[in-house]
C-alpha cells in the first residue's frame, strides 16, 4: 500500500419521506432529509452526533449503497457520483473500504477466504502472501481456518478490517464499528485502527455517537445533527470552541446559558444573565470581537469552576 | 410389472423440477430483492396452484395449451410441437403445480440473507452476478435445496392437472399417481398396493431429507 493523498469532498441531499402514523396530526407525510457538505484529506475524520441524525445514511450515500437525490461525491478530484452530470459509478468500482457495525463477515467462509475475497483475481501466491501479511498485522495468526462463528466480536471486526485493507481502498468508511464490543476490546481496536491509519494514511470517515470515541479518534470532527452539519473542524476547534448550542450540548457541556453582552474589550467580556448576574469571561484571542448589547449563548465547564470562600 | 409409469414419473418430475428451480430462482430473487409494479399480482399468480383445485389448474392449461389455445397454436404452428396429451403436457402441469413450492422457501431464504453481506461483497469489487453466486445463493442454499425437494415431490405426486392436460394414455402419458387410480378402478389391488408403497416410501424420504437440509451451522 502506497501513501495516498486522496481527498474526499461531497455535497449530498437525500429526502426521506414516510407516512406518519397518526393522520390526526394533520399531515400524512413527514420526512427527514440529509443535506451535508464538507471535504477532507487523509486525516482521521469522525462523524459525530446523536443517534438517528443521518450519519450512517451519509456513509451509505458516500459509498453508493444508497443513492442520493441530489449532489456529488468526489474522491481524489474525480466524481463517483454527480446527480447533475448523471454520474453514478457502481459500488464495485469505487474502491471504498467499509466496516459495518455488525461486521458483515461472510459466515460461510473461513477467515482466510474472507480476507482473500476481494483479491481473488490475483495469482495464488500473491493472495497467500497478502493474506498472511494482514493476518499478522491484525493479530489473527493461527485463526485462518476458523469460521466466523468460532470467533469473538473483536476478531470478526479485525477480519472485516483485514478483508477491506486487502483491496487497497482509496477511502475507508467505518459505521460505528466497535459499538457492539465491550470496553477493553473497543479500546484495543481503536488503538489498532490508529496505528493502521498511521501506517496506511487512507482518507477515513468514522461514525460514532460516543463522545469519548470521537475525542480519541478524531483528528477532525464533523458534528452532525438532524441531517445537517453543525460544525466541522479539528478536534481542538470543535471541543474547545463549539460554534452552536447544539454542538456544545453534544460535547457534554451541561451548563449552557443565554445572556447579553454588557461590555467587551480585546481580552475580556462581561455578560449579563438573569440567574447568574454579571459574568466576566476571557475572550479567546482568535475569537471575533463582541459588541455591547449582543445576545449570546455561553457555557461554563464544570472543571473550570472554582469556589472561593470570601472572608 | 409394467415399470413405464415409474419411468415416466421420474422423467416428468425431474424435467419439471429443473424448470421450477431455474425459473423459480429468478422469480424468488426478484420477489425478495426488487420492488416493481405488479409485484403483488405476480406473487398471487405464482401461488395460485397452491389454492385452486388441480382440475381447475388443468383446465386453464388445457385452454391455454390446446390446439386452439393461444400458446398451443404458437407451439403447433411455429415449432411443430403439440403439448396436450403428450408427456410434455405432463411436464408443464407438474412445473406449474410445483413452482410455488419452490419459490416460497427460496424467496424466504433469500430474504433472510443479510443485505449488508451483499453490500460488503459489492464494496469489495464484485459484480451483481458474483454477489449472487458467492454470497446470496450459498447463504440461501438450504431454503433453495428444501424448495427443490418439495417441488420434486409435488411434481411426482401431480394428478389432477396432469390428467386434464396429458390424459391417461397407458405407455404414453400414464404417470404413477394416475396408474394407481387406474389400478384401483380395474380392481387390481396388488398393483395398486405396490405403487402406493413406492410413493409412500418416496414421500417419507423426501420429508426426512427436507428436515435434514433445514438444519445448519450458520
Amino acid at each position: 500500500m502506497e501513501r495516498s493523498d486522496v481527498s474526499l469532498s461531497f455535497s449530498l441531499k437525500k429526502h426521506l419521506h414516510f407516512r406518519s402514523r397518526s393522520r390526526a396530526e394533520g399531515s400524512d407525510k413527514s420526512g427527514f432529509s440529509v443535506d451535508i457538505e464538507f471535504s477532507t484529506g487523509e486525516e482521521f475524520t469522525v462523524l459525530f452526533g446523536p443517534s438517528g441524525t443521518g450519519k450512517s445514511l451519509l456513509l451509505n450515500m458516500l459509498s453508493g449503497i444508497v443513492k442520493p437525490d441530489e449532489g456529488f461525491v468526489r474522491v481524489d478530484g474525480r466524481d463517483v457520483f454527480n446527480s447533475t452530470a448523471g454520474i453514478d459509478i457502481p459500488i464495485r468500482d469505487r474502491r471504498t473500504g467499509y466496516l459495518f457495525q455488525d461486521y458483515a463477515v461472510f459466515p460461510h467462509m473461513t477467515v482466510f477466504e474472507n480476507i482473500a475475497y476481494g483479491i481473488d483475481r490475483l495469482p495464488r501466491s500473491k493472495i497467500k502472501a497478502k493474506v498472511e501479511e494482514l493476518l499478522e498485522l491484525m493479530r489473527l495468526g493461527g485463526l485462518e481456518n476458523r469460521f466466523p462463528i468460532e470467533l469473538s466480536g473483536g476478531q470478526k471486526q479485525r477480519v472485516a478490517l483485514a478483508r477491506t485493507l486487502a483491496t487497497e481502498p482509496k477511502v475507508l468508511f467505518l459505521d460505528e464499528p466497535f459499538s457492539a464490543l465491550d470496553y477493553q476490546v473497543r479500546e484495543k481496536l481503536r488503538a489498532d485502527l490508529l496505528i493502521i491509519h498511521e501506517r496506511y494514511p487512507i482518507t477515513t470517515l468514522f461514525v460514532t455517537h460516543d463522545l469519548e470515541e470521537a475525542f480519541i479518534m478524531g483528528e477532525k470532527i464533523a458534528v452532525i445533527n438532524n441531517g445537517r452539519l453543525e460544525q466541522f473542524g479539528t478536534r481542538e476547534e470543535v471541543f474547545y470552541k463549539p460554534k452552536t448550542r447544539n454542538v456544545a450540548k453534544f460535547l457534554g457541556v451541561r451548563n449552557i446559558f443565554s445572556g447579553r453582552v454588557v461590555s467587551a474589550d480585546g481580552t475580556t467580556v462581561t455578560i449579563e444573565n438573569p440567574e447568574l448576574g454579571e459574568v466576566k469571561a476571557l475572550v479567546h484571542p482568535e475569537e471575533r470581537p463582541f459588541a455591547a448589547g449582543e445576545k449570546i449563548t455561553f457555557g461554563i465547564r464544570p472543571e473550570e469552576i472554582m469556589v472561593i470562600l470570601r472572608i | 410389472m409394467d415399470i413405464f409409469p415409474l419411468y415416466l414419473t421420474l422423467k416428468v418430475s425431474v424435467t419439471a423440477t429443473f424448470f421450477s428451480v431455474i425459473i423459480g430462482l429468478g422469480l424468488a430473487y426478484l420477489m425478495a430483492r426488487k420492488g416493481f409494479w405488479g409485484k403483488g399480482v405476480l406473487d398471487a399468480l405464482i401461488m395460485q396452484p397452491l389454492v385452486i383445485p388441480p382440475t381447475v389448474l388443468g383446465y386453464y392449461l388445457l385452454v391455454l395449451l390446446g390446439r386452439s389455445g393461444p400458446l398451443g397454436r404458437f407451439f403447433e404452428d411455429k415449432l411443430g410441437v403439440s403439448i396436450v396429451f403428450t408427456w410434455k403436457g405432463a411436464v408443464i402441469a407438474a412445473f406449474v403445480a410445483s413452482l410455488p413450492l419452490f419459490v416460497r422457501p427460496a424467496r424466504a431464504a433469500i430474504e433472510g440473507v443479510d443485505r449488508n453481506l451483499e453490500n460488503a461483497a459489492r464494496l469489495l469489487g464484485k459484480t451483481e452476478w458474483e454477489v449472487l453466486k458467492t454470497i446470496t445463493i450459498p447463504l440461501a442454499w438450504r431454503g433453495i435445496a428444501a424448495g427443490s425437494v418439495m417441488a420434486f415431490a409435488r411434481a411426482t405426486g401431480e394428478f389432477g392437472a396432469t390428467l386434464m392436460v396429458a390424459g391417461n394414455i397407458p405407455g404414453l402419458t400414464q404417470t404413477l399417481p394416475i396408474a394407481i387410480y387406474d389400478a384401483v378402478q380395474m380392481g387390481n389391488t396388488k398393483m395398486a398396493n405396490i405403487l402406493v408403497g413406492i410413493i409412500t416410501l418416496f414421500s417419507f424420504s423426501v420429508l426426512y431429507f427436507v428436515n435434514r437440509f433445514t438444519r445448519g451451522r450458520y
